[in-house]
């Protein structure tokens, strides 16, 4: 639309970004957190702090799961779902969970779970009600307080014009990989160009593939028709032909014995030597329509579908097995969405991963800050700042800065709200958009470098605060954690302590350059840091 | 005489003030238009293309399927990225209705619906 | 021990590239390269990530080649940090990242 093909392209990469640059930010930020998922929540609940998973994990699982079902047979025999979550390395509690009473027109009744330290066999005090790492998980793609459909619709949207920045943004910068190892210091806009630049570069292929397997993720909801036309009865019948294992049995009420487990547990292993099981689910027990359900995990291999196999309950026979031998197709299709949720990830991979995704939240942070600087730089002296202006200068303070401090606060809310609290995970979230909330009604009266100082500052006094909150109300702190290796906690309470030096980092920054009236680098590094300590 | 040209200066500046107030907005109207041109006529070329492309690739049922799935994407954003490279608003325009049409029609043909 | 050698291999190709520009090269060496070392470097470049790319995916597969994006991430964090802040640090960190690169290969080809 603009004189050459290279202007369309910046005039589309700004604005495009601009549209939606702080709820990418939020995806982004969520995300990044999200590949610590189990972490976070771990550290959530300190209850199962020190249960360690044993040495012969995977050999002990066959045990587990018969004392898990002989414990269930009494403690819930009319139940209409068991569940036995084995022992993970990274959520190394034994669960055994089953479904309470239905209330009346309810589909379903919610888990009563048993937790279970594997290495003693004793059972675990129940652990305090929180979301942890669930909630950035669903905050992720479903933005909490918006319907369902309605908030994927919005992130679907979002990330196909972060796509389509992606692409128009390697276009623009021809010289992006010319200049890839510099950096311009206090150079006002400049140095915000360079840290956009090379926040993007150097993490590229992981900003496409993110993007691009997140939009896949959703693909059924985004676009159900080629599955409609190819199939009679769409989604479902690509499912029912992808997944041998989808199948729909009818409940009935007819009571019959279960099946011996020792002998379900004997063609498992015959089906798969040496797997590792993640979970041992039974619908119905008891019934005539039993069936069991049985998962192992993917390991590193990159594929999404976890290997299950399916049971008749009653009387032990194998109903369905998951393909052990993916066409090319499916292999393609499947590993898209194994990379983006990174499940198959080692501690290092999973590092990384949390690395590119703190590049892309700077990358999200200095692009939209970038864009007020430049604005400000053209204004003449007595100009005043247009409405758009402060519009954007608004959301960026209340974004870039009141989500890291939402994000410590809900860690705090989770150490300080009383255990026994009704309905705590509600409250625990309910701190974080209060606090967001503030923070954005902060920006909207004043939105200065001195705000940003001062909203650095009670950052990084936050994200201090995280650990030593820790250390005074679990028997835990960071020193015992190094100690006894567990390095989940370790690195939490670290990412909190290191995100809280990076925000005073900003404050002299931010301080030295006031005078100089120079724009400064530092908050993208900010941002940055929230991303870690989140994440930790 | 007199009054009559008066009236048609009236009515010319009328009509200047239409034009000056269509061009101060036109570029406001192309803008929005060609991202309307993005999203929605990329949305409805991609799916057609897609699900034309499910029917037609020659493959199991399943997997042309998944595969013209996990293209869809990539065709979404090269059509969005076209639309804001081409300049002229009408070529987009026409583009997308009848490449989405031809794309509806065949479909159409090859599930016998006409 | 092979995702360090991978890791090395690849923060040295991207040295190598860096290297190969004019400017990086007068900051860290204060004298011009002839046209002649900056292709040395890049065609060192090229090998050097190739075999990087190649041992992680003979190594892991399709895990590798992830691994291998997140080392190009982290090498280019790290290269752009010294080149920005801390140019004349740059010869002791290349000394270091080949004798990583020796040291680790010696490991595993003794064991």
């Amino acid at each position: 639309m603009k004189e050459s093909f290279f202007r369309s392209m910046t005039w589309m990469h700004t604005w495009v970004g601009l549209l939606v640059c702080w709820l990418l930010y939020l995806i982004f930020f969520a995300g990044t957190i999200s590949f610590f998922r189990d972490e976070v929540t771990l550290w959530n609940q300190p209850a199962l702090h020190n249960a360690q998973a044993p040495q012969e994990r995977i050999s002990l699982q066959r045990q587990q799961i018969i004392a898990g079902v002989d414990y269930l047979k009494t403690a819930a025999p009319e139940s209409n779902r068991w569940g036995i979550y084995l022992p993970q390395e990274r959520e190394s509690q034994l669960i055994y969970a089953y479904e309470k009473p239905r209330p009346e027109g309810k589909r379903f009744g919610g888990w009563q779970e048993h937790y279970i330290n594997p290495k003693t066999g004793e059972s675990l005090q129940q652990p305090r009600e929180t979301k942890g790492g669930n909630f950035f998980y669903r905050l992720h793609f479903d933005l909490h307080y918006i319907d369902v459909r309605t908030a994927r619709w919005i992130v679907c949207f979002a990330s196909l014009f972060m796509l389509v920045a992606l692409i128009s943004g390697v276009v623009i910068h021809k010289r992006i990989f010319k200049d890839m190892f510099s950096f311009r210091k206090n150079k006002g806009s400049r140095s915000w160009l360079d840290s956009h630049n090379v926040s993007s570069v150097l993490a590229l292929p992981f900003h496409i593939m993110i993007t691009y397997t997140g939009l896949i993720t959703l693909i059924f909801m985004l676009f159900p028709y080629p599955a409609m036309t190819a199939y009679e009865d769409g989604i479902r019948g690509l499912f029912n032909d992808v997944t041998p294992t989808n199948v729909r049995t009818k409940s009935s009420d007819e009571p019959a014995p279960l099946t011996a487990v020792e002998s379900v547990l004997d063609q498992v292993y015959t089906n798969w030597p040496n797997a590792d099981l993640t979970q041992f689910a039974i619908k119905d027990p008891n019934k005539a329509s039993a069936t069991i359900t049985v998962r192992a995990s993917t390991g590193t291999h990159v594929r999404d579908q976890t290997p299950t196999l399916l049971f008749n309950g009653v009387d032990g026979s194998l109903i369905a097995k998951s393909v052990d031998e993916f066409s090319s197709t499916e292999v393609f299709y499947d590993s898209l969405t194994a990379l983006h949720t990174g499940r198959l990830a080692n501690p290092l991979l999973r590092w990384l991963y949390f690395l590119c995704g703190v590049a892309g939240c700077v990358m999200i942070a200095t692009g939209c800050i970038m864009w007020a600087k430049r604005i400000r730089e053209r204004m003449k002296k007595d100009q005043r700042p247009s409405f758009g202006l402060k519009l954007v200068e608004g959301l960026n303070l209340a974004t870039l800065m009141g989500l890291p401090l939402a994000t410590s606060v809900f860690f705090l809310a989770n150490r300080l709200l009383p255990i026994n609290m009704i309905e705590r995970a509600d409250k625990e979230i309910l701190a974080f958009f209060v606090t967001w909330l503030a923070v954005a009604l902060f920006a909207l009266f004043k939105r200065a470098k001195q705000q940003w100082i001062l909203l650095a500052w009670v950052n990084s006094i936050a994200c201090i605060s995280i650990p030593i909150v820790n250390a005074l109300t679990t028997n835990g702190n960071i020193i015992s954690y190094l100690l006894n290796g567990q390095w989940a906690l370790f690195s939490f309470d670290l990412v909190c302590l290191i995100s809280a030096v990076l925000f005073i980092v900003q404050v002299k920054k931010l301080r030295t350059h006031r005078q100089a009236s120079v724009s400064n680098v530092r908050p993208s590094r900010v941002a940055k840091n929230k991303l870690r300590e989140q994440s930790a | 005489m007199h009054a009559q040209s008066q009236k048609n200066s009236q009515s010319f500046i009328l009509m200047d003030k239409i034009k000056q107030y269509y061009q101060s907005y036109a570029y406001q109207l192309s803008v929005i238009s060609r991202f309307f041109a993005a999203i929605v006529g990329g949305y409805v070329f991609t799916s057609v293309f897609t699900a034309l492309l499910s029917l037609i690739l020659p493959l199991k049922k399943s997997d042309a399927v998944l595969l013209s799935i996990s293209l869809t994407i990539f065709v979404y954003s090269c059509v969005f990225i076209w639309v804001f490279a081409v300049k002229s608003l009408k070529t987009i325009w026409i583009t997308i209705l009848l490449t989405s049409s031809a794309c509806g029609l065949s479909i159409a043909l090859l599930k016998g619906w006409l | 021990m092979s995702e360090l050698l991978q890791f090395s291999l690849c923060l040295l190709a991207f040295n190598c590239f860096a290297l190969a520009k004019f400017n990086h090269y007068r900051d860290v060496f204060k004298v011009r390269p002839t046209q002649k070392q900056s292709n040395q470097f890049v065609i060192a470049a090229w090998i050097s990530i190739l075999l990087s790319l190649v041992l992680s995916v003979v190594e892991h597969k399709g895990y590798g080649g992830l691994l291998f994006c997140g080392y190009m991430a982290l090498s280019v964090l790290l290269l752009m940090i010294f080149y920005s802040f801390k140019a004349s640090w740059v010869k002791f960190m290349s000394v270091i990242n080949i004798t990583t690169i020796f040291l680790s290969g010696l490991y595993i080809s003794v064991f």
